[in-house]
């Protein structure tokens, strides 16, 4: 297998709403900045991988067509990946085979997404309507009739970790906010960076207890490409490439009653495992310098420091207690902002925080850059209960 | 109706007001809301843009219609609505029984067989939805649950009905309930504490 580089990046603003443009609109400006940061043009690329999460967002069927026919790919081979939350990460993932296997030698990934053009006539709201959209990834025969909205499903397991655990307490949840809500202070694409207090959050009204409004990750839309190529040519682009080291992925049980437990996500623990294995760490505290983990909600990203090893399991929030997962402390997570301070562009976000990790590992991350960053971990999650989980390891020479 | 548009003189641009309320009411009929409500949603883009550049939405929706086919799992739907039991399945290899039910076991890819089921059991987790999809904004505050229950192997999700909504909690003895109204769907089944 060939090692893989990523050697282009670029990821538009993320926003409530980008009224002025089309889904495919916005990955085309994604592309050019990725092109751009590459120094190559368009016609380098030997194909393309596309995220696209939910359809109806797109509001069309099969959008990649649409895409890769706007940023002027036809005809090279394009394929889409949609796996819920974790779309971003699995393209990337679906990326790097079709580089490492020696089948392409520069590929193009590109994730976009639009949420808001769904809109609920009766309420004037465009969020119930996009909940009904993303509703419909929920088993339908059995499970989504109960009217679970995607924050119960990550509710559930929450609920079951505190009851098995005690933690995480709402306080420790409030903290994970405000960490992310103010990291996305210093990242110039970030949809919402406010500075919160932890009496803000406590005091946001519920939205699936125990997740109150600021536990919760926004809606947005925006897009991210990068370009990955092969080991043989990855050091002949505009900047040194960041190297993908491992890479783990797992698809759990999403009928979640089918699970051995509810109070962790297997998934996570395996992708995580596989992605370690592969990229030789044993100690992912000591050994990863920064990492940009799936903030759904606040109580998933405090159990995704358990499933990622940062800690034993049942010890997630003594990180957050103890500002381990600061910007300033021992392993920073979602510096960017992650999906709550930053947001939550479905398709894109998985490969927005791979960005965000190859800014770092560059050096080119400006105010927000964590000193002498060398390794980076990423984590998308996605579906009921983060049945899909990607970790991918990222390192530079 | 005039009140909304007391501003309309000098404001549109890409349509008069008559043209605006003739456009609003086809576009609700055919994407099947209230004429009132694209107004409202619609009239300050339609009347207060002030270039030909600016940024043009309409109203729209996808829907599909569908004759749902149950399949094998057709009997727990059917046992529910017409015999108020609630079935899992077993699988004749291992003897896991599932619920939701299926028609095959995931670990021995056996065949299962219908077993009638007790309908108690208890609370492996739950969330209170206080805020929901539009089919369901109007119902919250409303728990969902994880169920195991007593005589199965897997847990189902369903709702559970209770006074203080408050007083859910991981563990709490349930048992089924059927709705005297019922569809064939998965929530003609709930639960209720015991």
């Amino acid at each position: 297998m060939k090692r893989v580089g990523i050697v282009g990046i670029g990821t538009t603003q993320f926003r409530s709403r980008w009224i002025e443009k089309t889904y495919f609109e916005l990955a085309f400006d994604a592309v050019k900045m990725a092109l751009e940061d590459a120094g190559i043009t368009k016609d380098r690329i030997d194909c393309v991988v596309y995220g696209i999460y939910n359809d109806f967002f797109e509001r069309q069927f099969q959008p990649d067509l649409f895409v890769h026919d706007y940023i002027g790919m036809a005809p090279k081979p394009g394929i889409r990946v949609s796996t819920g939350g974790a779309t971003g990460g699995s393209a990337i993932s679906a990326g790097y085979a079709q580089v490492a296997s020696g089948l392409y030698d520069i590929c193009l990934v590109v994730g976009v997404e639009k949420s808001a053009d769904c809109f609920d006539y009766e309420t004037g709201k465009s969020s119930p309507e996009v909940l009904k959209a993303i509703s419909y990834t929920a088993d339908m025969t059995y499970e989504q009739p109960t009217g679970r909205t995607a924050a119960g499903s990550f509710a559930l397991t929450t609920i079951a970790h505190l009851e098995k655990y005690g933690n995480p307490t709402e306080l420790q949840m409030a903290k994970v906010s405000v960490k992310n809500h103010n990291n996305a202070i210093l990242n110039p694409v970030a949809q919402s960076p406010i500075a919160l207090t932890v009496d803000d959050v406590m005091n946001s009204p519920l939205i699936a207890y125990p997740f109150k409004r600021y536990d919760n990750c926004l809606y947005s839309e925006g897009a991210a490409a990068l370009i990955l190529a092969s080991e043989n040519i990855a050091k002949t682009f505009k900047k040194p490439p960041v190297w993908i080291k491992g890479i783990g992925a797992a698809l759990d049980w999403a009928v979640i009653g089918n699970r051995k437990d509810l109070y962790s996500f297997e998934s996570s623990r395996i992708a995580a495992k596989k992605a370690y294995n592969m990229a030789g760490i044993k100690e992912p505290v000591k050994e990863i310098d920064l990492a940009e983990l799936h903030d759904a909600f606040t109580g998933t990203e405090l159990i995704a420091y358990e499933d990622c090893f940062f800690c034993n399991e049942g010890e997630g929030g003594r990180l957050i207690d103890e500002g381990i997962v600061e910007r300033d402390g021992k392993l920073p997570v979602n510096v960017s902002g992650g999906l709550i301070g930053c947001g939550h562009a479905v398709g894109a976000t998985g490969i927005m925080q791979t960005n965000e990790i190859v800014l770092h590992l560059r050096d080119e991350a400006g105010k927000r850059q964590i000193k002498n960053a060398k390794t980076g971990l990423v984590q998308s999650i996605g579906g009921p209960g983060a049945a899909w989980t990607v970790c991918i390891v990222l390192g530079r020479d | 109706m005039d009140r909304l548009y007391s501003t309309w003189k000098g404001l549109a641009k890409t349509m008069d007001k008559q043209t605006f309320l003739r456009w609003a009411s086809r576009n609700a009929k055919r994407i099947g809301v209230k004429k009132e409500q694209v107004i409202k949603a619609f009239e300050k883009g339609m009347t207060g843009q002030a270039s030909m550049d600016a940024p043009f939405e309409i109203p729209d929706t996808m829907r599909v219609n569908m004759r749902y086919s149950y399949g094998g799992q057709s009997r727990f739907f059917r046992e529910i609505l017409e015999n108020k039991r609630l079935m899992g399945t077993r699988c004749n290899k291992c003897g896991k029984v599932f619920c939701p039910p299926r028609s095959h076991c995931p670990h021995c890819y056996e065949q299962t067989e219908w077993v009638e089921l007790k309908g108690t059991g208890r609370l492996l987790s739950y969330t209170t939805v206080y805020f929901a999809t539009s089919s369901y904004i109007k119902q919250v505050p409303y728990i969902v649950a994880y169920i195991k229950l007593d005589d199965a192997d897997t847990a189902i999700l369903a709702n559970v009905e209770m006074k203080d909504i408050k007083k859910a909690r991981v563990g709490m003895k349930v048992k089924v309930m059927f709705r005297r109204q019922r569809d064939g769907r998965i929530t003609d089944i709930y639960f209720k504490e015991i």
